[in-house]
């Protein structure tokens, strides 16, 4: 039976599709076979983000309303082909969407695939709660600032009872934090919510910690999800969160602010060069 | 076309249910902030209201400026249309500001400075809602006829309401209101205050009313004492 993941946040603009596209790679390079699902229906992002914008041809809608099937409108991801994507319209809007329908397309994925990713699109109508629905673990996206916390709050309140676990009466979704755009240099200077300000208010399990990157920019406007980037910290971040969700235990990685030495003084002139 | 016969209109006696504005004191800018907190409590209740001024308790007071005191009513939403209780003088400076003397009985509602719109006889909590899970932003418990247990956190932006006590094992940063029905023993406990709005039985305090207390490790409790909302650890 496929594990249902949703990637939400309440807010807009804070990494959702970014790490809905990372934690998918991420499941398929570990041998899972991985599809992901692009909720935000008249605002398709996840494709480009994923690089296979140039092969959309039926989507998501269609599959529901029976125009297209389901292997018709998956797109065979260009890295991994244990990856599957299965885009968004971007000509209609999230009415579109049924609940009927999407449990159809959820249950028919679920016997091919171990894991399945919802991209959920921001707010908490419609759209936002069917990506939510069917969920078994819920990957709530926060940034360090009040508004997105305290967003990502209400979501979990979503979480909690407008789900088909919870109008059923089983288990409650799990639910996972996973804090983007984080910079400890801010966090000391006082400009941004530490870590434990976060944990406090939204009290659960801490998935992982991604920081503030360069390299998440470009991965997006490359269409080469920042996991794929080894080398940077949000890309070795993502490898850390998909460990632990896998049920590893991995120490927390780029929550310090670094004591820069020389090398690393010499390293980051580099990179900036690199960068320019 | 049918010209009725009657006459175009009837004369009848009617008993329209009407608010009693009773002064205390006469002090128009403190009256002026004083109605304007209360209508923002109940603003729909409160919308085009027939207004009687009683002068009773202030009869022996000189000087009261009507005009004014109607333009403030009526830029507040409500409708002035006559005065009571009043001595002579006033009803006549009143008569001059085009606000007759009324004669009502006296059992009508009565608005009150500060107090709640309604108040209902107090509730005895009979039965207890219990929660163990966090209460996050957006959500709303109300435990009805009873007390209200949260084991757990409550956010900001969640609402708690109880006829009865609220206790919170945890850290309220929402609204939490006891005794919503009006009782006025009812108490909240919690083990960090930092709510955005506290109340018991109406009488309410906000985030910036809420004195910061110094970090310990004891218990707050919150609850009324002579019509004014307290805070103290236990």
């Amino acid at each position: 039976m496929a594990k249902i993941i949703v990637v939400t946040s309440g807010k807009g603009g804070v990494g959702k599709t970014t790490t809905s596209a990372s934690l998918a790679i991420g499941f398929a390079n570990r041998g899972f076979k991985t599809a992901v699902i692009d909720f935000d229906i008249g605002l398709r992002n996840l494709d480009l983000i994923m690089g296979c914008e140039r092969r959309v041809v039926y989507d998501f809608v269609n599959v529901i309303r029976k125009e297209a099937t389901l292997n018709q409108a998956l797109i065979k991801d260009k890295h991994n082909k244990d990856l599957s994507i299965l885009p968004a319209s971007q000509t209609r809007d999230k009415d579109a969407l049924t609940t009927e329908g999407v449990g159809e397309v959820l249950e028919e994925l679920s016997k091919t695939f171990d894991y399945i990713v919802c991209d959920s699109p921001a707010g908490i109508e419609r759209g936002a709660q069917l990506a939510m629905y069917y969920a078994d673990h819920a990957v709530v996206v926060t940034n360090p600032e009040v508004s997105s916390v305290r967003d990502s709050d209400r979501m979990l309140g979503l979480l909690s009872s407008k789900t088909k676990r919870s109008e059923e009466g089983r288990d409650p979704i799990k639910e996972h934090l996973l804090l983007t755009r984080y910079c400890p240099k801010r966090v000391t200077r006082g400009d941004m919510l530490s870590l434990a300000d976060v944990n406090e208010i939204l009290a659960i399990p801490l998935l992982g910690v991604i920081p503030e990157s360069q390299a998440v920019l470009r991965a997006s406007n490359s269409g080469t999800p920042v996991i794929l980037d080894q080398e940077s910290d949000a890309g070795q971040a993502y490898q850390d969160a998909i460990s632990r969700f896998l049920g590893e235990d991995v120490p927390f990685r780029f929550i310090e602010e670094e004591k820069a030495n020389w090398l690393k003084r010499m390293f980051r002139f580099k990179e900036k060069e690199a960068t320019a | 076309m049918a010209v009725s016969t009657r006459s175009s209109f009837q004369l009848k006696t009617s008993f329209l249910p009407c608010t009693i504005l009773q002064l205390n004191r006469y002090d128009l800018s403190v009256l002026e902030n004083e109605i304007r907190k209360t209508i923002s409590q109940a603003p729909m209740f409160f919308a085009g209201a027939p207004v009687v001024i009683d002068l009773e308790k202030v009869q022996d007071l000189e000087g009261i400026d009507f005009l004014e005191m109607k333009r403030l009513l009526i830029s507040n939403g409500l409708v002035p249309i006559g005065v009571r209780g009043g001595s002579e003088t006033q009803t006549k400076a009143a008569g001059n500001a085009a606000l007759p003397l009324l004669n009502l009985s006296k059992t009508t509602t009565v608005v009150e400075n500060k107090k709640p719109v309604e108040e209902p006889e107090a509730q005895v909590s009979s039965t207890t809602r219990f929660i163990n899970t966090p209460i996050r932003s957006g959500m709303q418990i109300y435990a009805k006829d009873g007390d209200l247990i949260v084991a757990a956190q409550v956010s900001p932006g969640a609402e708690l309401m109880a006829d009865g006590n609220i206790h919170i094992y945890g850290a309220l940063r929402g609204r939490a209101m006891a005794g919503v029905k009006g009782n006025t023993e009812a108490r909240i406990f919690c083990q960090t205050l930092d709510a955005e709005l506290v109340s018991i039985a109406g009488y309410y305090l906000t985030k910036e009313e809420i004195q910061k207390l110094p970090e310990q490790n004891s218990m707050i409790q919150i609850y009324l004492e002579n019509d004014q909302v307290t805070i103290k650890p236990i």
